[in-house]
C-alpha cells in the first residue's frame, strides 16, 4: 500500500522531467517506456537502504558491545545490502571510500588512517579475532551508511547509470568476487557475490520487456546465465539449495567452479554491456 | 648521424586550473535536486553544470607525435644545460627505475653521482667496451653485441624527495615543490611501487638498450644503490604516412595520447612550462636548468573498458576515439574550444581534457609536457591484464603542474576504469655542461 503511493509519486516525477528534458531515445524504446523501470528500481534500491541501516545498526551495535561471534556472523549479511545496490551507492565516491574500500587502495595498508568501513572492521573482527579498537570504525560505518541512506533518496537516478548497472555489477564480480579478493580475511565472498548477481539480476528482469521482442536471444542467453552462476552458487549455501541460507568459506569453492563462474560471468558481462545500447542510451 | 639528420617531431600534451568545475561523482555526491524523484536530469549530467565563461582559446597545433622510425645510430649529446630525455623527442620505449641509495656519506653520494654521469655519457653516445681477459666476467650483458649503438638512448637522472633528509645534509638545498607523492582519491598507491631516493628514466628506440643500460649502471655502482622499483613501457611506432598529419601513439584505452601537449622544440614555451630557469620560480640557484618529473603507474582496467558504449568512452575523454579530434571539432591538432559550449552539451565539463585543461587563460600556466608510454606487466589474480599507462610529465613547478592538474581530475568519469597504483615525484637535475662536469655537482657545491 505504502509502496503503491510511492511508486506512483516516483512515476509521476519521473514523467514531468522526462517531458521537460525531451530525451531522444534512439533506439525502438522511447523515453517514456523507461520511466516505469526506473521507478521500479529506485523502489529495489530504497528497500534495501533500508535494509542496509537496519542491519549496520545491528552489526555496528555488536561490534560497539564487544560481542565478537554476533559481529562476526552480521558481517556478512550486512554487506550484502550495500553490494546489490553498488551501481548506485558508488556513485558517492566519498563515501564508496569510506564504507567499502579495501587495504589495497591505501598506500600504508590496514596501517593507514584513512582505512575505514567494512574491511576495516573484517580486518579486526576476522584477522585479530577481536572487537578491540573498532568501535570507532564501527560508529564511522554507522554515520556513513546513514549518509548513504539521505543522499541516495534525494538523488535523482540516471537512467544510463541504472540500466549500465547490471553490466557494472558484473563487472564488480569478475574484478574483484573470482579472485576472492573482496573478503580476504572473512572469506565470505559469495555472499557479496550472490548479492552483485541479485542486483544485476533485478535491473535485467526490470528492463527485459523492453527488449525481449526485439532481442529475443540475448534475453535467453543472459537468463540461463544468470541461473547457471546461480546454480552453481547454490551448491555452495550452508543448506544447500536453501536461498534463506548464507555461504560456506569461498577456499571451499572447488577450481573446476571458479573456472565456471568466472566463465560465465564474463560471458554476462558482454552480454549485458550492450543492453544500454538496446535502449539507446548513452 | 645525429639527431640534426632526423626529421624534426615534437613530442608531447597540455593540461591547466579551475575551481568549481564538478565532475560527475563529485556532482552526484552533492546533488540534492527533486526529493524522491526519479527522473532523467542526469542523463546528461553537463546539463545543470556551469561553468566560467571561456576565453579565446591558444593558438598553435599541439600534438605528441608518435615516434617515427627507428635507427640505431641516432645519439642525443650528453652534456648540456639541461639532460636529455625531457623535451628529447619521445622514441618508442621508455622505463622508469627508482633506487635507495645505500651510500653512507656525502663521498659516497659524490661517487655515485660522477659513476652515474660517466655510464650516461658513455652508453648515451655508444661505443665499445675494453677488452678483458675471458677468465673475468665480460665488462657488459653483451645483449646488445661487441658494438653499442647509442639507438637514441636517453637516461635522465632525477632525485626523489627522500634524499634530502638528514643523510647527506641536502636539506637546506631542497627545490621549493618537491614532495612525497601522496595518494589521490581514486589512487591504490602499492607501497613497493612509489618513491625512492632517486630515479633513472631511460628512454630508447628499443627495450634492448634501455635494459643494457641498466644493467651496465646496476653493474657499476654496487654498494651505492638499490633498486626499489622499475616500470617500463612502448609507445607504438607510426611510418610517417603522405598527407597524414602527425598523429600521436595510442594509449591502451585505444585513444590518442599526447594530443595537445605543449611543443617541445618551442624552447620558449619550454623555459616557460618546463625548465626551472631562475624566472620568478623562486628556486635555488643550485637547480636552475632542472625540472619536476611527476611518475604515475595508472592501471587502465582495459577488458571493462573494452565493454564500454563507445559514445561513453568518447564523452569520458572529449576526444574522437579513432580520430583523436576534440568533440568540439576539427582535427586531432586542433585546440579545443569549448567558448560556444559553457554548460557542456558538446564536451561534457568533466570530460578528462576539459577538466584536465579548461583552456582558460588563467589556467595556461598549470600546463604540463607529457612523455606517457604504455606497459603491460602480466596477468592479476582475477585473471584481468595488469596494462596501463607510465604517466611521465615534467613542469616547471610541480605545484602548479602535475598537483593542480591532478586535482582538477580527482573524481572524474574516467576513474572507474583506471587505478594509479605507483610512481613518485623526482627532481630531475639540471645537465653537466661538460666533460669535467657531473650530474649533481652544484646540489653538492651549494651545500658543502
Amino acid at each position: 500500500m505504502k509502496m503503491h503511493s510511492l511508486k506512483a509519486s516516483l512515476m509521476t516525477a519521473a514523467a514531468l522531467v522526462l517531458m521537460a528534458l525531451n530525451v531522444q531515445a534512439r533506439a525502438a524504446v522511447s523515453a517514456e517506456q523507461l520511466v516505469t523501470p526506473i521507478a521500479e528500481y529506485k523502489l529495489y534500491v530504497l528497500d534495501n537502504l533500508d535494509q542496509l541501516v537496519d542491519h549496520t545498526r545491528r552489526f555496528t551495535t555488536a561490534v560497539e558491545q564487544g560481542e565478537l561471534d554476533r559481529a562476526q556472523s552480521l558481517y556478512a549479511p550486512t554487506r550484502v545490502y550495500y553490494e546489490r545496490i553498488e551501481p548506485i551507492a558508488e556513485l558517492f565516491a566519498d563515501l564508496d571510500a569510506s564504507i567499502d574500500a579495501r587495504e589495497d587502495d591505501y598506500e600504508h595498508g590496514v596501517a593507514d588512517p584513512d582505512f575505514t568501513g567494512f574491511h576495516r572492521l573484517e580486518y579486526g573482527l576476522f584477522h585479530n579475532d577481536s572487537t578491540d579498537g573498532m568501535a570507532p570504525y564501527a560508529k564511522g560505518l554507522m554515520s556513513d551508511v546513514n549518509d548513504l541512506d539521505s543522499r541516495v533518496r534525494d538523488l535523482t537516478f540516471p537512467p544510463s547509470t541504472v540500466v549500465g548497472g547490471a553490466a557494472a555489477l558484473m563487472e564488480e564480480v569478475a574484478a574483484t568476487k573470482v579472485s576472492g579478493e573482496e573478503d580476504r580475511y572473512s572469506r565470505t565472498d559469495l555472499w557479496d557475490f550472490q548479492a552483485n548477481v541479485d542486483g544485476a539480476r533485478e535491473i535485467f528482469s526490470l528492463f527485459k520487456p523492453l527488449v525481449a521482442q526485439q532481442h529475443p536471444d540475448f534475453v535467453a542467453r543472459v537468463t540461463k546465465n544468470f541461473g547457471d552462476v546461480e546454480k552453481t552458487l547454490a551448491q555452495y549455501r550452508t543448506t544447500p539449495d536453501d536461498p534463506a541460507s548464507g555461504f560456506v568459506s569461498y577456499d571451499e569453492v572447488s577450481q573446476a567452479d571458479r573456472h565456471a563462474l568466472a566463465g560465465t560471468v564474463t560471458v554476462l558481462a558482454e552480454d549485458l554491456s550492450t543492453l544500454r545500447g538496446m535502449l539507446g542510451l548513452d | 648521424m645525429s639527431h640534426r639528420d632526423r626529421p624534426s617531431r615534437c613530442p608531447f600534451h597540455v593540461t591547466a586550473n579551475e575551481e568549481g568545475t564538478p565532475p560527475r561523482r563529485r556532482f552526484l555526491r552533492g546533488l540534492g535536486l527533486t526529493g524522491l524523484g526519479v527522473g532523467l536530469a542526469g542523463l546528461y549530467p553537463g546539463r545543470v553544470l556551469s561553468a566560467e565563461p571561456l576565453q579565446t582559446p591558444p593558438q598553435g597545433k599541439e600534438v605528441t607525435s608518435a615516434p617515427l622510425a627507428r635507427d640505431p645510430q641516432l645519439s642525443w649529446p650528453f652534456h648540456g644545460r639541461h639532460q636529455q630525455g625531457v623535451v628529447t623527442p619521445r622514441p618508442a620505449t621508455g622505463m622508469v627505475v627508482a633506487f635507495d641509495v645505500l651510500a653512507g656519506d656525502r663521498d659516497g653520494l659524490q661517487r655515485l653521482f660522477e659513476t652515474l654521469t660517466a655510464r650516461i655519457a658513455f652508453l648515451t653516445q655508444g661505443g665499445r667496451y675494453p677488452q678483458r681477459d675471458p677468465h673475468y666476467p665480460p665488462p657488459d650483458s653483451g645483449i646488445l653485441g661487441p658494438d653499442i649503438p647509442p639507438d637514441g638512448l636517453t637516461v635522465t637522472l632525477a632525485l626523489g624527495d627522500a634524499l634530502f633528509d638528514q643523510r647527506f645534509g641536502l636539506d637546506a638545498a631542497r627545490p621549493r615543490h618537491l614532495q612525497r607523492m601522496t595518494g589521490f582519491p581514486n589512487d591504490a598507491l602499492e607501497a613497493e611501487r612509489c618513491h625512492g631516493d632517486i630515479a633513472l628514466q631511460f628512454c630508447a628506440n628499443t627495450l634492448d638498450t634501455c635494459y643494457h643500460a641498466l644493467r651496465d649502471i646496476i653493474k657499476h655502482t654496487p654498494g651505492l644503490m638499490l633498486v626499489r622499483w622499475k616500470q617500463e613501457g612502448t609507445v607504438p611506432l607510426l611510418p610517417p604516412s603522405p598527407g597524414d598529419f602527425d598523429g600521436s601513439a595510442r594509449n591502451f584505452l585505444g585513444f590518442r595520447d599526447g594530443s595537445a601537449n605543449p611543443s617541445n622544440d618551442d624552447a620558449a614555451l619550454m623555459d616557460e612550462l618546463v625548465w626551472v630557469d631562475g624566472t620568478g620560480e623562486n628556486e635555488p640557484a643550485w637547480a636552475q636548468g632542472g625540472s619536476y618529473m611527476a611518475v604515475r603507474i595508472i592501471r587502465n582496467f582495459v577488458e571493462r573498458w573494452d565493454r564500454t558504449p563507445l559514445g561513453e568512452q568518447e564523452a569520458i575523454f572529449g576526444r574522437r576515439k579513432m580520430s583523436g579530434a576534440p568533440l568540439s571539432g576539427g582535427n586531432e591538432q586542433d585546440v579545443p574550444d569549448y567558448s560556444d559550449d559553457p554548460e557542456g552539451h558538446i564536451t561534457p565539463l568533466d570530460a578528462h581534457i576539459r577538466l584536465a585543461n579548461p583552456r582558460t587563460p588563467a589556467t595556461q600556466h598549470n600546463r604540463i609536457l607529457r612523455r606517457p608510454f604504455n606497459y603491460s606487466n602480466g596477468v592479476e589474480a582475477n585473471g584481468q591484464f595488469d596494462m596501463g599507462l607510465l604517466f611521465i610529465c615534467f613542469q616547471a613547478d610541480l605545484d602548479a603542474g602535475f598537483i593542480t592538474v591532478q586535482q582538477r581530475l580527482n573524481g572524474e568519469p574516467l576513474e572507474e576504469y583506471i587505478k594509479p597504483v605507483g610512481g613518485g615525484y623526482f627532481f630531475v637535475l639540471p645537465g653537466a655542461i661538460n666533460q669535467q662536469d657531473f650530474l649533481g655537482r652544484s646540489l653538492l657545491n651549494a651545500t658543502a
